[in-house]
């Protein structure tokens, strides 16, 4: 279920750039650049990807974390609305997962600000993502001798659900970008002059700086609203439950994804999200915390117009005019801060699992 | 909560005011007098006293905070065959409790939650508004509580709350029975556990041939049930724990039954034990080392009630095989076999907790004769099959129309 982050301010002020301090004076902000490299124990990463493959960390055994954040998509999901668990429908975008362990606060509204191991609480339990009762998962993994064995590979004595949530976040250290153009300085010539389009005249630095090319902050820049969410009642009853559980004020008549408001309650957060990481785009289309733009072009366009409709918009967004060619600039550049797929057996469980649980043997002599 | 009309330690004369009521009061008292010579033979005075005779049953009784009405009613019946009501709208109550299968599920452990295999055998829903106590261990104390137990517990029906009451107020057939019957702006969860314990006091059995015997008509039962339930009364000891209108005595007991071998060969099975251990709130000790179901213990925590569970009715035994809180007695003749022996399966298996049985089962002696006038007579607790037409069910219906969400877009 969710966890509600009460105290806004407190969450801000955890959220700084990689540890690149925010400048005070207008107009600098925390350089882009490559991501500092992540120590990853590879027993426990190699365990973590087995478990975010198995569709049996699911309530009813039919969804991984995988159908979600699927690898040919950049560990995103090519719908502009995620998939559900079974018997539901979603109503937000599942974000890419790469270089998720960069960051320090997570989920469009930025509803978690502690760690991965409480994303994937979330994610597992949440009633319209997993549905699955911790107690069972770590019963199924008990029951299943190769994870048997991998904990003990990992250091842990027996399976447990506490474990899994350690192994998970582990693997998602492994998912960053590998030989993006941008890291490896291989930019084209558009690309770079996208880059100083991106830094200054678009003034898209801004909010997207860092090495991530996320402030983590939340903004409102008047994405429109996916009239799906509320058009499909399986959509709409997971936002039902979502607002309901977060205690949003009258939910029920709710026609637009309050975002950041749900951290605050302030009606001045309405609409806002958690700016996102401009890396790895390429394959994770559509874009925006509800996949309303479909392409890089188009959102490109859309802050060229200033963004789109709405009273609590950014001041920092205005429109650009920019050039046809700048445009193309842009996209270049945005399209360079994607590195190689991830999809090799490197990031990718592809080995089966049993179709049933084998008996524990001697059962009535062997200690639970 | 819900008011039962009486306390769950029977208590003879309050049972009879209460599920004789309306009934023959001349049948009754020839009860009485066929029952006094009885259990005699076996029992203390002081016991002898303690159980009241078989009854024919009365109405059932209802919660003063949730009176049975038709409409009331009428929407339970669609919530309890709705599965929506449930995590991936796949598993109801009717899934487990499948009216074809007594209003139960036809194998020793029920089916579970999809990816899942339950470890008690479903219990039938007739007649369940009786019990002051529901479940096999008594774990619920009302219908309400019980219901929303089933549709979140894990294996169950494993939903939450919130997202089932998101779906009922997406349909706006449930918006409008819900907004009449309990005047809700939005159906709310609570109210749903209280339609469906309406619903499931409607379905009750009154006019067994053991009701129609005892109210009167001799002609109910066969020659053959009438010596069974002279067994049941006397030499076979039934009556000690299966009395009343119910045939319960809605206490726990400990009557043998081995655990259920499916444990030791089907892993999936394994799995739901262990997870049963971890809810149920076992120490790490017990979680560790349990190998069969310790029954009332999980309420109780202590270690003389490990292995005991609630006597069920009879009634309507009949369509609900298989038998025992884990189902691994298949038919009538096979209970009756092993009560004869004593408390103890074919293989001569009892319960772990052999200390904690009760000193009222022992080996019985019964001839072939004997066992086939009691499986006779254990019939006659069951009438024909209840059946019902299944509801259709409402559908979704989109909240706004895009024309209002666009005016929203707008406004923004
Ligand atoms: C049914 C689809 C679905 C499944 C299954 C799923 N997710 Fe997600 N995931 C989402 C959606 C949708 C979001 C965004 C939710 C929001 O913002 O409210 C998300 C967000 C995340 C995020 C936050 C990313 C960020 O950068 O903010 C992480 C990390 C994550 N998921 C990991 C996992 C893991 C690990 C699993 C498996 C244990 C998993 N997810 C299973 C749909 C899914
Ligand atoms: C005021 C801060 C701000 C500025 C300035 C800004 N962005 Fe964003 N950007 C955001 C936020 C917040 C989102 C997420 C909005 C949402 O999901 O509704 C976002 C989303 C995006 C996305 C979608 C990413 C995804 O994974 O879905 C892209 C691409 C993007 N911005 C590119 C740009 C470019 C290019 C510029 C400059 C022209 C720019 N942004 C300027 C805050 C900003
Ligand atoms: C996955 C199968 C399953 C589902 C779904 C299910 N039940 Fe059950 N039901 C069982 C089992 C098994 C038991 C006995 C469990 C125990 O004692 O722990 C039971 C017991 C009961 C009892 C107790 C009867 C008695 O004699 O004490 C009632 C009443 C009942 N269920 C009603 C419901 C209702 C109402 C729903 C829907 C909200 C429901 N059940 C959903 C399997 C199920
Ligand atoms: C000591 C009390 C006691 C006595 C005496 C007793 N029973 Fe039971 N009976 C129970 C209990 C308790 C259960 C449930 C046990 C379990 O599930 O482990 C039960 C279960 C049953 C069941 C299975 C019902 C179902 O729905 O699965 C039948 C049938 C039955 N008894 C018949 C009899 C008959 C016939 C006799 C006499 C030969 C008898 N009982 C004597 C307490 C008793």
């Amino acid at each position: 279920m969710g966890v509600r982050v009460t105290n806004g301010r407190a969450l801000l002020a955890a959220v700084m750039g990689l540890g690149v301090a925010v400048s005070a004076q207008a107009g600098e902000y925390p350089d882009i650049g490559p991501l500092p490299a992540l120590k990853v124990d590879a027993a426990k990463a190699e365990l973590g990807k087995r478990l975010f493959f198995d569709k049996r960390l699911s309530g009813d055994a039919g969804i991984a974390c995988s159908t979600c954040h699927a690898p040919e998509n950049g560990f995103g999901s090519k719908e502009a609305l995620s998939p559900g668990y079974p018997g539901n429908g979603n109503f937000r975008n599942a974000p890419s997962v790469i270089n998720t362990a960069y960051k320090k606060v997570w989920l469009h509204d930025g509803r978690i600000g502690t760690d991965l191991n409480d994303v994937t609480r979330e994610m597992i339990t949440e009633d319209y993502i997993m549905n699955m009762d911790m107690r069972i998962m770590q019963e199924r993994l008990k029951q299943d001798p190769v994870y048997v064995e991998m904990f003990k590979a990992a250091g842990k004595n027996e399976p447990s659900n506490g474990g899994a949530r350690s192994m998970i976040p582990e693997y998602l250290k492994s998912l960053t970008s590998r030989n993006a153009p941008f890291d490896s300085g291989k930019l084209s010539a558009s690309a770079k002059s996208g880059m100083a389009l991106f830094k200054d005249k678009a003034g898209c630095i801004q909010c997207h700086n860092g090495p991530l090319l996320s402030d983590q902050k939340p903004h409102n820049t008047g994405v429109p609203e996916n009239l799906d969410v509320f058009l499909d009642p399986m959509n709409h009853q997971a936002f039902v439950a979502f607002t309901m559980f977060q205690g949003i004020p009258n939910y029920m008549a709710l026609k637009r994804d309050p975002g950041y408001l749900n951290i605050t309650l302030d009606p001045k957060d309405m609409g806002k999200f958690i700016t996102p990481s401009l890396r790895e785009l390429k394959y994770t289309a559509p874009y925006m915390h509800n996949g309303t733009l479909n392409t890089l072009a188009e959102v490109v366009e859309f802050y060229n117009q200033g963004g789109g409709k709405d009273r609590n918009k950014s001041p920092l967004l205005k429109p650009l005019q920019l050039s046809k060619a700048e445009k193309k600039d842009l996209v270049a550049f945005l399209e360079a801060l994607s590195g190689d797929q991830l999809t090799s057996d490197q990031y990718v469980w592809k080995g089966e699992y049993p179709a049933e649980y084998p008996a524990i043997d001697n059962w009535t002599q062997v200690r639970n | 909560m819900r008011k039962m009309k009486f306390a769950p330690t029977l208590v003879a004369a309050a049972v009879s005011t209460v599920l004789l009521a309306g009934c023959n009061a001349q049948a009754s008292k020839q009860e009485a007098a066929t029952m006094a010579p009885v259990g005699k033979a076996m029992l203390a005075k002081s016991e002898q006293a303690a159980f009241a005779p078989l009854a024919p049953l009365g109405p059932p009784p209802q919660a003063a905070d949730n009176l049975t009405t038709p409409d009331k009613a009428e929407l339970g019946k669609l919530l309890f065959f709705d599965p929506r009501v449930g995590g991936d709208a796949s598993t109801g109550c009717s899934t487990c409790h499948e009216p074809e299968q007594g209003w139960a599920w036809a194998e020793d452990f029920s089916r579970g939650y999809p990816g899942t295999v339950h470890w008690r055998n479903s219990q039938t829903i007739i007649n369940s508004a009786y019990y002051p106590r529901l479940f096999w261990a008594g774990s619920a104390s009302s219908l309400e509580k019980q219901a929303k137990s089933a549709a979140t517990g894990g294996v169950a029906g494993n939903g939450e709350s919130d997202i089932m009451e998101a779906r009922l107020a997406l349909i706006p057939e449930y918006r409008k029975r819900f907004k009449d019957v309990f005047g809700d702006e939005w159906p709310l969860i609570e109210n749903v556990w209280r339609a469906i314990a309406a619903y499931e006091t409607t379905l009750v059995q009154r006019d067994t041939p053991l009701d129609k015997y005892l109210q009167g008509d001799k002609a109910a039962l066969s020659a053959e049930q009438v010596r069974g339930k002279a067994l049941f009364e006397g030499k076979a000891g039934c009556i000690q724990c299966h009395n009343g209108a119910m045939a319960s005595d809605m206490d726990y007991h400990n009557i043998g039954v081995p655990a259920n071998k499916r444990w030791e060969e089907d892993g999936l099975a394994q799995i739901t034990f262990r997870y049963e251990q971890y809810a149920k709130g076992q120490t790490e000790e017990g979680y560790r080392t349990a190998k069969s179901d310790w029954g009332f213990y999980y309420r109780s925590k202590n270690k003389w009630d490990k292995g005991k569970f609630r006597t069920p009715s009879l009634r309507y035994t009949a369509h609900t095989a298989p038998y025992m809180h884990n189902g691994i007695l298949y038919t009538l003749e096979d209970v009756v076999e092993f009560y004869n022996r004593g408390g103890f399966d074919e293989e001569g298996r009892t319960t772990q907790f052999a200390e904690n049985k009760s000193k009222l089962i022992k080996p019985l002696g019964l001839t072939d004769q004997e066992k086939a006038d009691l499986v006779a007579f254990l019939e006659s607790f069951s009438g024909d099959p209840i059946t019902t037409e299944k509801p259709a069910l409402p559908e979704y219906a989109p909240l706004f129309t895009r024309a209002e969400l666009e005016a929203a877009q707008e406004a923004k």
